[in-house]
């Protein structure tokens, strides 16, 4: 982080007749790093403010013991300046303990990432933007429109503010990254239907063909890309008509010698051949004498502007019907075809075992209830991988589905061999199932399996470089997903059992849900 | 161009903030509001899309005490648990926690409550799976819709709105939207029901969007442009001055020597 130049108590005097503030900044670091930068020279409560929050804070910590790790301890003296700093993470406790302060308006500037747009429903006097980039999983791209104006539209108390006001920082290393953006121009919504192990096997399970295949063929992205070839080929039919209209215009001596409009094509070519620079091509004599020849016809005496201008519309016309045409080949070529998206799928499960035509076999059934990574899921029940575990391995094992590893975590190896994980994974790769459907990773295995053996929050912090809101987060989806196989189990009572216990041992203290 | 207020606060200065006696009342019903409620009552599915901070979620609430004062039930999605967790503290003191339910995939309370908040994932599972649990109930609210354009997420709207069980209308609550009529359109063709679009583009408070230079002066878009233009000129190795303070760069300062 440190490439950027920041000066956010600068920003902060600048604007410190719109506060409170929403400073929005994309990286959990970062929003840490300005609020500590803030706290070195602002301090913005009064003495009554101060015991108000000193009060909420306490009455948190006395409901949760240890609220304040190490790691954390800024946040508490940074909250009692009047200045925050909220993101994914946070423990949970933490971000409702900072949300409310905020909501009781106790935060003058709070520096917050952009899940806390959606969340809060709470305005400020200005948002401001630290950058207008954001890493969304893939790669820094530019924000939205869309994105923008959801953010900056928290800026504006209804019956207080005249206008909301909103701040793009110009970075003084990163000038050209600065934002530009107009509400005109957000962003229309696309159809982004996907085509996963569920989504075939409950077709298949509980939907007709008829359905199916409404499903199919007229889902939103298909409507739109069969929307906009049909709007484009209406344009080209358009085009058509007016083209023929013009050539109707033509007199039948076009492109006759005795067409003003032809001699004058002629005379350019004839004086064309008689540069120096051409005159002695082969073959340039011939044609020379030729033209000669044509232009001693009679010329029509017409007003040939007519032609000429009609000339030139049907050319620009061409020219936009090939950039029609071309777009409509584009748009069918790249339009997705659902229908063979979903045979796929269902041959490759067919060829798995899940199902036979349309009857879900027991491996399709046992799927049918999961929704992440349920063909990984299914066949770490169906090979006994997780039932010859031991429950603390398949906590461990189970912790790592779905999971993708950001680029500098780093958490201690787990007491035990993932290995029979790992060859799973090949095999099933190997069976021709695409790596976006067994997602796993075995770097959130030692942090489940030391919670799975009682061992603290704390002490599970050690084990890693995480923080507690990836924690929690880890521990809570292994929680969703036991609850899936446990009802995927069905009548079988020693898979239920079994998960239902690790679920149980899992759901306590900070990760179990206090309160809600 | 505004230069910026001089007075420096430093530990114990001045307190700057605005506004402690605002409060957020919900004012009157907007005519928007208005429309769309009137819509929902004549019994259609809406499509709403409004900028954020002008009150669409008092839309769903009038709806859903209308809901459960006919003794029937409702669903209300949102695309976070966190969200989800947060309505739920919300209507529990809005309608009693007696007739609020919360079902994500961590967590289930109140599973037979009226009113179910849920993750839009739990909802497109029931579509399928559990249509039963969805008899009585009469309306499902779709709260930021336009998560639809999620490229991994999307599909979960996507399949909900369609095998939602027909009985159910549907109120979506989206940002602001170009083609938010296309995507009304669409609905009407797939679930067979007539889909009103109430749109609201006016904000209750209007924005007003600033740049700030690394000089700390307030900008105006053409000023910021030219601002960005010229560090961007000044970065490449010409000298050049961009009528603000702080942008000259000297000939030892400039990032790239001329050879």
């Amino acid at each position: 982080m440190a490439e950027y130049n920041s000066n956010c108590v600068e920003v902060i005097e600048t604007i410190q007749d719109h506060l409170p503030a929403l400073y929005f900044a994309f990286g959990r670091g970062r929003t840490e790093m300005l609020a500590e930068e803030l706290g070195r020279t602002f301090d913005f409560l009064t003495g009554r403010e101060r015991q108000a929050v000193r009060k909420i804070i306490k009455e948190t910590e006395d409901a949760c013991p240890g609220l304040f790790t190490l790691r954390r301890r800024n946040l508490r003296r940074l909250l009692l300046q009047g200045i925050g700093y909220h993101h994914a993470g946070l423990p949970p406790v933490l971000k409702d303990l900072v949300e409310r302060l905020y909501e009781e308006r106790l935060i003058y500037v709070l520096f917050c990432t952009e899940t806390f747009a959606l969340g809060v429903n709470f305005p400020a006097a200005s948002t401001v933007f630290d950058s207008c980039r954001k890493w969304d999983g893939r790669e820094f791209r530019g924000l939205l429109n869309r994105e923008f104006f959801q953010m900056a539209g928290r800026a504006g108390r209804r019956g207080y503010d005249q206008v909301g006001h909103v701040y793009i920082r110009i970075d003084e290393k990163y000038p050209e990254q600065t934002g530009f953006y107009n509400e005109l121009d957000v962003e229309p919504v696309r159809g982004r239907l996907m085509i996963a192990p569920n989504t075939v096997l409950s077709l298949l399970y509980w939907k007709n063909d008829e359905e199916i295949k409404r499903f199919l063929e007229q889902n939103l992205a298909v409507y739109q890309n069969n929307k906009e070839i049909w709007q484009l080929r209406r344009e080209v039919k358009t085009l058509t008509e007016k083209e023929k209209r013009l050539a109707a215009r033509f007199c039948p001596e076009k492109e006759s010698p005795s067409c003003q409009l032809y001699r004058l094509a002629l005379r350019r070519e004839l004086n064309h051949l008689k540069r120096r620079k051409h005159r002695h091509r082969p073959g340039a004599r011939e044609r020379r004498e030729e033209l000669r020849k044509l232009l001693q016809a009679q010329r029509k005496e017409c007003d040939f502007k007519v032609c000429a201008e009609a000339e030139k519309k049907l050319q620009s016309i061409a020219e936009r019907k090939n950039q029609l045409l071309a777009r409509i080949d584009r748009l069918q070529k790249n339009s997705r075809d659902f229908v063979e998206e979903f045979q796929n799928v269902w041959r490759l499960l067919e060829e798995l075992g899940y199902v036979q035509g349309r009857e879900l076999l027991p491996r399709g059934k046992f799927a049918l209830e999961l929704h992440v990574q349920e063909i990984l899921v299914t066949e770490l029940v169906f090979s006994g991988i997780l039932l010859e575990a031991t429950p603390e391995e398949a906590a461990a094992i189970l912790a790592g589905v779905d999971y993708q590893p950001g680029r500098d975590e780093w958490v201690e190896r787990p007491p035990f061999s993932l290995e029979h994980v790992v060859h799973l994974r090949k095999f099933l790769l190997r069976s021709g199932v695409p790596e976006h459907f067994c997602v796993w990773s075995h770097l959130p295995a030692a942090l489940a399996a030391a919670w799975y053996r009682g061992v603290s929050f704390e002490g599970l912090m050690q084990r890693c470089n995480l923080e507690e809101g990836d924690i929690f987060s880890i521990l809570r989806r292994e929680i969703d997903l036991l609850r899936q196989i446990e009802r995927a189990a069905g009548n079988d009572a020693v898979l239920a059992g079994f998960v239902r216990e690790i679920r149980k041992t899992l759901d306590r203290e900070e990760v179990a849900m206090v309160g809600v | 161009m505004r230069r910026k207020a001089l007075v420096i606060l430093k530990k114990g200065g001045r307190r700057r903030k605005t506004g402690e006696d605002w409060q957020p009342v919900p004012i009157k019903l907007d005519p928007f509001q208005e429309k769309a409620i009137a819509a929902l009552l004549a019994g259609q599915s809406v499509l709403v899309a409004a900028p954020t901070g002008t009150g669409k979620t008092l839309i769903a609430e009038k709806l859903l005490e209308k809901i459960l004062a006919e003794g029937k039930g409702a669903v209300y999605t949102s695309p976070l648990k966190a969200l989800s967790n947060q309505k739920y503290r919300d209507f529990c003191r809005l309608f009693g926690r007696a007739r609020v339910g919360l079902i994500t995939g961590d967590l289930s309370i109140n599973e037979a409550a009226p009113l179910l908040v849920m993750t839009t994932e739990i909802f497109r599972n029931w579509c399928f799976a559990n249509p039963e649990m969805l008899v009585n109930i009469s309306h499902v609210i779709f709260d930021e819709m336009h998560f639809l354009d999620d490229l991994e997420r999307g599909t979960t709207w996507e399949e909900s709105i369609i095998f939602a069980p027909a009985h159910i209308k549907i109120l979506g609550l989206s940002a602001t939207v170009p083609n938010i009529r296309e995507i009304a359109v669409w609905m009407e063709g797939i679930r067979g029901e007539k889909v009103s679009v109430i749109k609201e583009k006016k904000r209750a408070v209007p924005l007003q969007i600033n740049w700030l230079s690394p000089s700390g002066d307030i900008l105006d878009e053409a000023e910021a442009r030219a601002e960005v233009e010229a560090r961007r000129e000044a970065r490449r190795g010409r000298r050049v001055w961009s009528g603000r303070g702080g942008s000259r760069y000297s000939e030892e300062q400039r990032p790239f020597p001329k050879a």
